[in-house]
């Protein structure tokens, strides 16, 4: 009981933004909110709503691994693509009774982290860093994009499912949960919602006690100064490479998610573009902050959405000139910018250190 | 097949591969062994170099100084975005890539915006040769050659030249170079514009073998990375004898399994080889040397 | 046996000889500093004992095992522990999670919280532990890394110029504290220009000439000694 009132505490502190009631009274608001939306919406919206969600993983990936572990992973991609078409090939050959879609989910996540793993221990244990880090990852993710995409011919399969090329997969089935008197199937509506939603209440809490527990204490330690950190005791590559492999995980869980949303699956989820996107959602959310990376990627998506509707080439414009003008002018983040305003502005503002 | 047109074939094969490293990298290589920073739209300057050195070619100009055309203005290009962002982030090295990238997306997109979605090229001059049983092309070689200019030029700018040794003096102790009176912040541009030149140069020779499209830059890209972090910050002692091993990587995978095969086999190698030699190909032959 | 025994420790860099065949032995107890010219090899001898640097031949015992094989953070699990010359201290985190980070390998829960207020008294900073860890002053900052090395419980602390930049008063006030360590059963060796702090501490003294161990004794056989006085002569700390 004891050691769980202390896990719990570290829902709050050094690590991440918003302390005191007045911050967990807005997010038990937001909470409803969010559980209420779907009553007032159509299918159609919650769907759309459900897609934002599915990329606040890879989003919080990012930030776990640039923001606090201050690594420049620009491969987030690969392992969204990874779990992305994992879950494609195990549902599409297996099918969806028994739960087994969730099982798959579980299954393909795990092999992106494994690749994680892989990778992560030549990069860590080669001890290389900064913008070597950013290249290597990135050319995994533009090298498993290339490779997709030229596997339109019949002779790429694995099992039933064909890899199809440029066009990707399609057809896997969306999440099922198995319950008595019929499973329940997760289509891109108000069932997807609440099981995302969940899931990202769940991660989202999670990773702030993660990040404030010894742990995060580390990761942020080798951050500000890797040496100092392993000699105060800590392998340092270790730490790397679990931070890596969780961001993995994270950034598959969204690629599985969306696979599942749209029943697809296309090797441009790879590419640069793909890439890119996410590194803008926590740059101008504040990377190093886990509820401004959440607010900051709904916040462009939505944007990014509205302004699609003028043609997708102008909004990717105008997202890489977002993402210029946020790195030269406020290289923190705008909406971590602004909630520390607000958290100058509020008195419920503790001053002690714990 | 004799031996001697076998000989002659992986030959081939493995200056085409070399020669595609290294004018793919050297931009990005001379960028980052100078200043440190990683420029993402290294692809984009090289799409920049193979749209006007189409585009000066349609115009009537000679494929040579149409060349040119291309590399002078992707230098231009390169001076104007070290102005207007590069010069206000040295001090946050990993900031300027993202920023970079940022770059990257708006020249694509831009591109695609106002140039439609290809472009037509300019076929491939020279025609081909026969050995063997197999034709080659004859513009392949004059990009072996290109490329082996391209590094000798290099040499002598950064040796013999009062730009080289003042440029290698800034990037080596900055304070000192600006006590003596020399202009770092001139001597970065004029780094960053000969980088962004020499990525234009690569995208003007390649021109006329491809197909010109917005996303061109990320044909060169990944093959650039690669030559960079197998080098490491030194261009003579890192990009040259990387573009060599990788070039027989890449060929032999690629005669033995094909194109993509060379692709996967380049990237393996890179994540071999920053495992034994994280400094890079030119920080193991520089300890070796000193 | 000693505490940390460097036998026969080789270290070239090219052609130069940093660290040239040393053997030093410490006594477990003993504060010994470690003088010399700038460039005698010190902070390299440092790097080597902490496993940074990797020597060419020769080797290194603490607590009578071997470590030169083992890497950085073995060896601190073996009780070493350092403050280096420039302060390493997380800037970015306040001071208090820069001490919650040191200590938090070996204290848990609401024992790690405690710990934590004694080393902030015993640092005398106790009232800034709010601050950002990079605001602190120079001589604070310096403090600041000395209670992080000190967190780990180290039977050995290394001490890279505990001193440097500081006022006459604050110096005198880290000798104290290194005093009150060594009091507790600390083990320390210490690089230190400043000979006032050296004459405070200081049981033994190693003089370290070109990579070489010139002389060893105590302070007033060191300072008594004329050939370390002449190679000494040129340089303006002597």
């Amino acid at each position: 009981m004891n050691s769980l009132l202390r896990i719990l505490g570290h829902l709050e502190g050094p690590q991440t933004v918003g302390r005191g009631p007045l911050f967990w009274a807005l997010f038990a608001v937001a909470l409803v909110a969010a559980c209420a939306y779907p009553a007032f919406s159509d299918g159609y919206t919650v769907g759309n709503t459900v897609y934002f969600f599915t990329w606040v993983f890879i989003a919080l990936s990012l930030c776990l691994i640039w923001g606090y572990g201050g690594s420049l992973s620009f491969g987030q991609t690969a392992f969204f693509g990874i779990a992305g078409y994992g879950y494609g090939i195990l549902t599409i050959n297996y099918g969806s009774a028994y739960g087994f879609t969730l099982v798959a989910m579980l299954l393909a996540i795990a092999v992106a982290a494994l690749f994680a793993l892989l990778l992560g221990y030549f990069m860590f244990f080669g001890r290389i860093s900064g913008v070597f880090l950013g290249i290597v990852t990135l050319a995994v993710t533009l090298m498993l994009e290339r490779f997709m995409a030229q596997t339109a011919g019949p002779e790429w399969h694995v099992g039933t499912a064909r890899l199809n090329g440029f066009n990707g997969m399609s057809g896997m089935p969306p999440i099922t949960i198995p319950w008595p008197g019929g499973s329940i199937v997760l289509f891109a509506d108000i069932g997807l919602y609440y099981f995302v939603l969940g899931l990202l209440v769940l991660v989202y809490l999670g990773l702030r006690i993660l990040m404030n527990s010894a742990f995060g204490n580390v990761v942020v330690a080798i951050r500000e100064n890797p040496e100092r950190a392993e000699m105060l005791g800590y392998d340092v590559r270790k730490y790397q490479l679990i931070t890596f492999v969780i961001g993995a995980a994270l950034a598959g869980t969204s690629g599985v998610l969306y696979t599942a949303w749209g029943q697809y699956i296309t090797p441009s989820s790879m590419g640069m573009t793909a890439a890119a996107l996410p590194l803008i959602w926590v740059a101008v959310g504040g990377r190093s902050d886990l509820t401004s990376t959440l607010v900051g990627t709904l916040t462009v998506l939505l944007v990014f959405q509205a302004l699609t509707i003028y043609g997708s080439q102008y909004a990717l414009v105008c997202m890489g000139l977002l993402l210029v003008l946020t790195v030269l002018l406020a290289p923190n983040g705008l909406v971590l910018g602004l909630m520390r305003l607000l958290a100058r502005l509020s008195p419920s503002r503790r001053t002690g250190g714990v | 097949m004799d031996i001697a047109s076998l000989v002659f074939s992986s030959l081939y094969q493995f200056g085409d591969a070399f020669a595609f490293l290294v004018l793919s990298a050297c931009g990005l290589a001379v960028i980052f062994g100078m200043m440190g920073v990683i420029n993402l739209a290294h692809g984009e300057f090289i799409m920049c170099g193979a749209y006007v050195t189409v585009a000066s070619a349609h115009a009537g100009l000679p494929l040579p100084l149409a060349i040119a055309a291309g590399t002078i203005v992707s230098a231009l290009v390169g001076v104007l975005v070290e102005l207007v962002v590069i010069r206000h982030l040295y001090e946050r090295p990993l900031d300027t890539i993202v920023a970079t990238w940022g770059l990257s997306l708006i020249a694509t997109q831009g591109t695609l915006i106002a140039l439609g979605s290809s472009m037509q090229g300019v076929g491939t001059p020279f025609g081909s040769f026969q050995v063997g049983n197999y034709s080659y092309s004859v513009y392949r070689l004059v990009l072996f050659a290109s490329a082996l200019a391209v590094l000798g030029g290099l040499y002598a700018l950064f040796n013999w030249t009062r730009f080289g040794v003042i440029a290698r003096a800034t990037i080596q102790v900055p304070q000192m170079a600006a006590a003596l009176g020399v202009d770092t912040r001139l001597i970065y541009s004029l780094t960053f514009a000969c980088g962004a030149g020499l990525a234009g140069l690569a995208g003007g020779l390649y021109a006329p073998t491809m197909t010109l499209v917005p996303t061109m830059g990320a044909t060169f890209i990944m093959e650039a990375f690669v030559t960079v972090v197998v080098g490491g910050a030194d261009v003579f002692l890192g990009t040259a004898p990387a573009g060599a091993v990788l070039a027989v990587v890449k060929s032999a995978m690629t005669s033995w399994q094909g194109q993509l095969f060379g692709q996967i086999g380049l990237l393996v190698a890179v994540i071999f080889v920053i495992r034994i030699l994280p400094k890079g190909l030119s920080g193991f032959l520089l300890r070796e040397r000193t | 046996m000693p505490l940390l025994e460097i036998s026969r420790l080789n270290k070239h860099f090219g052609g130069l000889h940093v660290t040239n065949s040393v053997d030093l032995a410490l006594e477990a107890g003993e504060i010994h500093c470690l003088i010399g010219p700038n460039g005698a090899g010190k902070s390299t001898l440092f790097r080597l004992i902490l496993g940074e640097y990797q020597p060419g031949s020769g080797h290194i015992f603490f607590a009578g095992e071997n470590v030169t094989p083992l890497k950085s953070f073995a060896r601190i699990h073996r009780g070493l522990s350092v403050k280096f010359q420039v302060p390493g201290v997380f800037k970015g985190l306040s001071v208090r999670q820069n001490l919650e980070i040191a200590a938090q390998r070996l204290h848990h829960g609401a024992e790690l919280d405690g710990e934590i207020d004694r080393l902030l008294d015993f640092l005398g900073l106790a009232d800034a532990q709010a601050q950002l860890a990079g605001n602190l002053s120079h001589g604070q900052k310096q403090w600041l890394e000395i209670g992080m090395a000190v967190s780990l419980k180290p039977r050995l602390l290394l001490l890279d110029e505990p001193t440097a930049g500081m006022s006459p008063e604050e110096t005198h006030a880290t000798g104290a504290m290194v005093q009150r360590l060594n009091a507790e059963g600390m083990t320390v060796l210490a690089i230190e220009h400043d000979m006032a702090f050296v004459r405070q501490v200081a049981q033994r003294v190693t003089v370290l000439h070109l990579g070489q161990v010139f002389a060893q004794g105590s302070i007033d056989q060191i300072v008594a000694d004329e050939r370390v006085a002449a190679i000494y002569l040129g340089q303006a700390h002597a």
